[in-house]
């Protein structure tokens, strides 16, 4: 029996479908049996993201209506063993599933597969209750800054309440050179305010707009840093000690800090 | 001194703590559903019992909800001038 966590954040845009893509990715690249679930009925985009847009077929709303199996729905990507996605219906919105039919499909995938990722659409409404009905823990993904944080925290108090206590953070596109010279706020600051322990911090890298706009998820990308970040992610996943690296402000002043503090 | 150091080497405070400690508010009233109305109020009746028995120094008086880690104080800021209550010699 595999494990299902939703990928969450409040705020649009800050990276929870390309985060999704990139675990799903690594996740499968570590050699366990993966299932990505689009759960933004009415904006699917995890597919293109994935470069599988053109081989999606049928989508969780058909295994909801019986209009296939969800073996057949599970779209297979082939540059990765075990590694498939279930994408989301573009001509239904998001009250046409009720939480407990995404409980019910993510019940079934996690019998056959050892993780199965819900990329949660944005927004606390129906489409993020439905990605989180199924869910055993959630990864909540934000942004150095003060909008994403809020969200975040808001995100935090509803899944507490729905019981998924499991979560950890994800701080993505944090600039280093920012937050070297204090202008951007750092992990330590983010984790302070949230409560909830980090799992990793993904840095800012022109390499994912390349990689979306190929559709080849940057996690391949042996030179990319937002890739190999995403990689030891999932190895701390797999419960691997894998060090945070260390992201704080300095200068002369953080310099002057230090010999203060020793 | 330490501190002032600290002042003089970042004379502008840094754009990060700015949004640290503008989000730790915010949340303070996200989490809690105070919202500054309900301080103000809260801060007007309080005053009003409290000068029953003491001479405020009203306009300096300040009440927050505080947040650090998981717990949350009320701490407020009160300048006592002095007793409204009658000294026994006095009476």
């Amino acid at each position: 029996m595999g494990k299902v966590i939703v990928v969450t954040s409040g705020k649009g845009g800050v990276g929870k479908s390309t985060s999704t893509a990139n675990l799903g990715t690594a996740l499968a690249v570590l050699g366990k049996k993966v299932a990505v679930v689009d759960a933004d009925v009415g904006l699917r985009n995890l597919d293109v993201i994935m470069g599988l847009e053109s081989r999606v077929v049928y989508t969780s709303m058909d295994v909801l209506e019986g209009v296939c199996e969800l073996e057949q729905a599970l779209v297979k990507d082939r540059r990765t063993k075990d590694l498939y996605l279930l994408a989301a219906s573009q001509k239904n919105n998001k009250n046409d599933i009720q939480p407990e039919q995404m409980k019910k499909l993510c019940l079934e995938l996690k019998e056959t597969h050892d993780y199965v990722l819900v990329d949660s659409p944005a927004g606390i409404e129906q489409g993020f209750q439905n990605a989180a009905a199924g869910a055993d823990d959630a990864l909540v993904v934000t942004t150095p800054e003060v909008a994403a944080v809020r969200d975040a925290d808001r995100i935090i108090g509803l899944l507490q309440n729905m019981a998924i206590n499991n979560l950890t953070l994800i701080i993505n596109r944090l600039s280093p050179e920012m937050v070297k010279t204090g202008d951007m706020m750092e992990p330590t600051d983010i984790i302070d305010i949230l409560s909830i322990d980090l799992i990793g911090v993904i840095p800012e890298d022109k390499e994912i707009v390349v990689s979306t706009n190929r559709g080849m998820p940057t996690t391949y990308n042996h030179k990319s840093d937002a890739g190999q970040a995403y990689k030891r992610i999932a190895q701390r996943l797999e419960g691997e000690d894998v060090p945070i690296p260390e992201f704080k402000s300095g200068g002369f002043a953080g310099w002057v800090g230090k010999l203060f503090k020793g | 001194m330490f501190r002032r150091l600290m002042q003089l080497l970042n004379r502008e405070q840094k754009s990060k703590s700015v949004a640290k400690s503008r989000l730790q508010l915010i949340l303070v009233q996200d989490r809690t559903g105070i919202d500054e109305e309900i301080m103000e109020s809260l801060q007007t009746e309080l005053t009003e019992v409290l000068s029953k028995y003491f001479i405020l120094e009203r306009e300096q008086v300040e009440v927050e909800l505080e947040r650090e880690q998981d717990s949350m104080a009320l701490v407020a800021n009160i300048p006592v001038l002095g007793t409204k209550v009658r000294h026994p010699v006095e009476a």
